[in-house]
């Protein structure tokens, strides 16, 4: 969204770009800048147009939440279901008392440590696998099995050989998060088009300066997908993991939650998770956007 | 006077894996055949001299234009510029292609300096700000000044040619190599971008190899026209354009002399355009597959398909 707004301001003021519609000034650069002080507003507008749809499905819902409960369910239910500010209630207390602070900074040290290692192996061993068809080619029927494999089926494996510590939830962390980065980097290097190389050694780039300015450039979108994939994995893993087994973390709260029926804290502990999920894939859909930028939008101002 | 390039008797083949033909087809298609995409093929051209290429589809066109680039190596002959062997691509020549070939991720200045990053003739690595300012400057060559900063998704497509043109330029080659490069753009923009061409020719006073499969654009732009036969390519004949007062303000297209050698090389080229679809030849892609190409009897089920 915020692109195509910078970008309808760009070509607005851009010089070859002729005035558009509706703008009466007698100055060329105000007129300008009236038409991209228009854009502007039409596109806040529409922007929040759209908003206020986008808010009204969260709204409903959260008024359902609220109102369900107390009117619809029958009282039993209602204890397994609190009410929106029950839970919002819990949370705020557990946030008082830091509680929540502790067990996020927990979860997400061990996503942040596991998701940063399979970054640094994904994309390293993926760029040598595209590279080196040797290397695909025996290495591919190994990875492919282990990509299909699930990876909370191999917990107890990391928890028999690494302990139930920080170690086993790290790696497990990792290695859920590494394949997505692995294949979308393979993807990304290659599906690189080959008129681009051609014309990269055609302009004299040797074997190292081609990977560099021509090959990894142009697989970053690709890869940068799969590094979203892998954010949305590795929180997805690790709260299941220190489900299982762990003595700190938004997992434990949930289940060491449910377990001593302290039911609003459960809830305010997912409602922390669907947060942290929702910020880290903002954050990383931002990152992708600032890294593609050169990436047409679909039926953008290209002439 | 020693030529600037000289192919002598060069031959390429390539051995053709075909291309997944419809699925009934399986049986006979998998052998690979040896094709012949140039036989026997030598020209030289001067210095400085503006040579168009004809062909029908299939000659080896691009293939030729690989070898001089450098981006493959004859099967036998010899490829020589300024009388030493081509042994790979080198900052002498430049490659014009036809999709453009910009660099997506960067601007339009960005895409004309990459070849000045890394050391230059003279071992000296040029700065971030040098490099700008040749860009602008062959930008403004190419009359796309004020430019700079768009990617090339904001550009037209005979811009983007043009932003292809000025980044070959800007490394300062001594050969130009084209491979229809105004073959994908609407028929104004064409004739624009010829007549800048030939500006930015007699300008800078390059060796031009232009590919093209219009008769016309080559005898408009070419000092001579080499045609070649349909597959495998050989140097059929090479006509010599001659048109007086060509730098006037006339349209020469309708020049008695312009018509007559039109007419010339079409005719040269028409016999070799029937033999070549008479036998099907396709198009062979650089990595040497050629798709359209069938190397077992029943072409009908082929026709056109990705042509």
């Amino acid at each position: 969204m915020s692109t195509t707004l910078t970008r309808q301001a760009a070509a607005a003021t851009a010089p070859s770009q002729p005035p558009a519609v509706g703008s009466h000034s007698p100055s060329k650069t105000t007129s300008k800048r009236a038409t991209a002080a228009a854009t502007f507003l039409r596109a806040v507008a529409a922007r929040l147009g759209s908003g206020v749809w986008k808010v009204a499905g969260i709204l409903a819902f959260l008024a359902l939440w609220e109102l369900g409960p107390t009117y619809l369910a029958d009282s039993s239910t209602r204890v397994f279901l609190p009410p929106l500010h029950d839970v919002l209630a819990a949370w705020g207390k557990l946030y008082e008392s830091g509680t929540i602070q502790g067990h996020l900074a927990a979860s997400l040290t061990r996503s942040v440590t596991g998701f940063g290692a399979a970054l640094v192996a994904g994309i390293s061993l993926g760029l040598l696998i595209a590279w080196y068809p040797r290397l695909n080619a025996i290495l591919n029927p190994l990875l492919e099995l282990f990509r299909n494999t699930a990876a909370l089926a191999l917990l107890p494996v990391f928890t028999l050989l690494l302990g139930i510590g920080e170690e086993s939830k790290i790696s497990i962390v990792a290695y859920a998060a590494f394949f997505p980065v692995l294949l979308n980097t393979i993807a990304g290097v290659k599906t690189v088009d080959p008129l681009l190389i051609r014309a990269a050694k055609s302009l004299g780039l040797n074997s190292f300066r081609l990977f560099q300015k021509v090959i990894l450039p142009s697989a970053v979108p690709t890869i940068f997908t799969g590094i979203r994939m892998a954010g949305t994995a590795s929180i997805l893993v690790l709260i299941a993991a220190e489900m299982v087994g762990a003595k700190a973390g938004l997992g434990y709260l949930i289940v060491n939650a449910q377990s001593s029926f302290l039911i609003p804290d459960m809830y305010a502990g997912i409602l922390t998770v669907s947060l942290l999920g929702l910020a880290v894939n903002f954050l990383l859909v931002a990152l992708e956007r600032h890294f593609s930028r050169w990436r047409t939008a679909v039926g953008a101002a290209s002439s | 006077m020693t030529a600037k390039i000289s192919l002598q008797n060069v031959s390429k083949q390539f051995t053709v894996r075909a291309g997944k033909g419809p699925k009934g087809l399986k049986g006979g298609a998998k052998e690979a055949t040896i094709l012949t995409a140039l036989d026997a093929l030598s020209l030289d051209v001067r210095d400085g001299e503006f040579l168009t290429l004809v062909g029908p589809s299939g000659s080896g066109k691009t293939t030729l234009l690989d070898l001089l680039a450098g981006l493959t190596t004859p099967t036998s002959g010899e490829v020589l510029v300024d009388g030493r062997p081509v042994t790979g691509p080198g900052k002498d020549r430049a490659v014009v292609f036809q999709q453009y070939a910009l660099f997506p991720w960067r601007t339009a200045s960005a895409n004309v300096s990459i070849g000045l990053e890394g050391k230059g003739p003279d071992g000296r690595k040029l700065t971030r700000r040098e490099r700008a300012a040749k860009a602008s400057e062959y930008l403004a060559l190419v009359g796309l000044a004020g430019f700079e900063d768009r990617f090339p998704h904001e550009l037209s497509g005979g811009m983007k040619q043009r932003v292809a043109i000025a980044r070959s330029l800007a490394y300062e080659p001594d050969v130009l190599l084209m491979d229809e490069p105004f073959a994908a753009l609407d028929a104004q923009t064409r004739e624009q971008l010829q007549d800048e061409l030939l500006r930015i020719w007699r300008a800078t006073g390059k060796t031009i190899v232009f590919i093209t499969h219009g008769i016309d654009e080559a005898v408009y732009l070419g000092q001579r026209v080499a045609v070649l036969s349909a597959r495998p390519g050989r140097l059929k004949e090479i006509v010599d354009v001659d048109i007086p007062d060509r730098v006037g303000d006339e349209d020469i297209r309708s020049h008695p002399a312009f018509v007559e050698q039109r007419h010339k090389v079409w005719t040269l080229l028409h016999d070799e355009v029937r033999v070549a679809q008479d036998a099907g030849h396709r198009k062979i892609l650089p990595d040497g597959t050629a798709p359209d190409e069938t190397p077992t009897t029943n072409p009908s089920n082929h026709e056109r398909s990705a042509a």
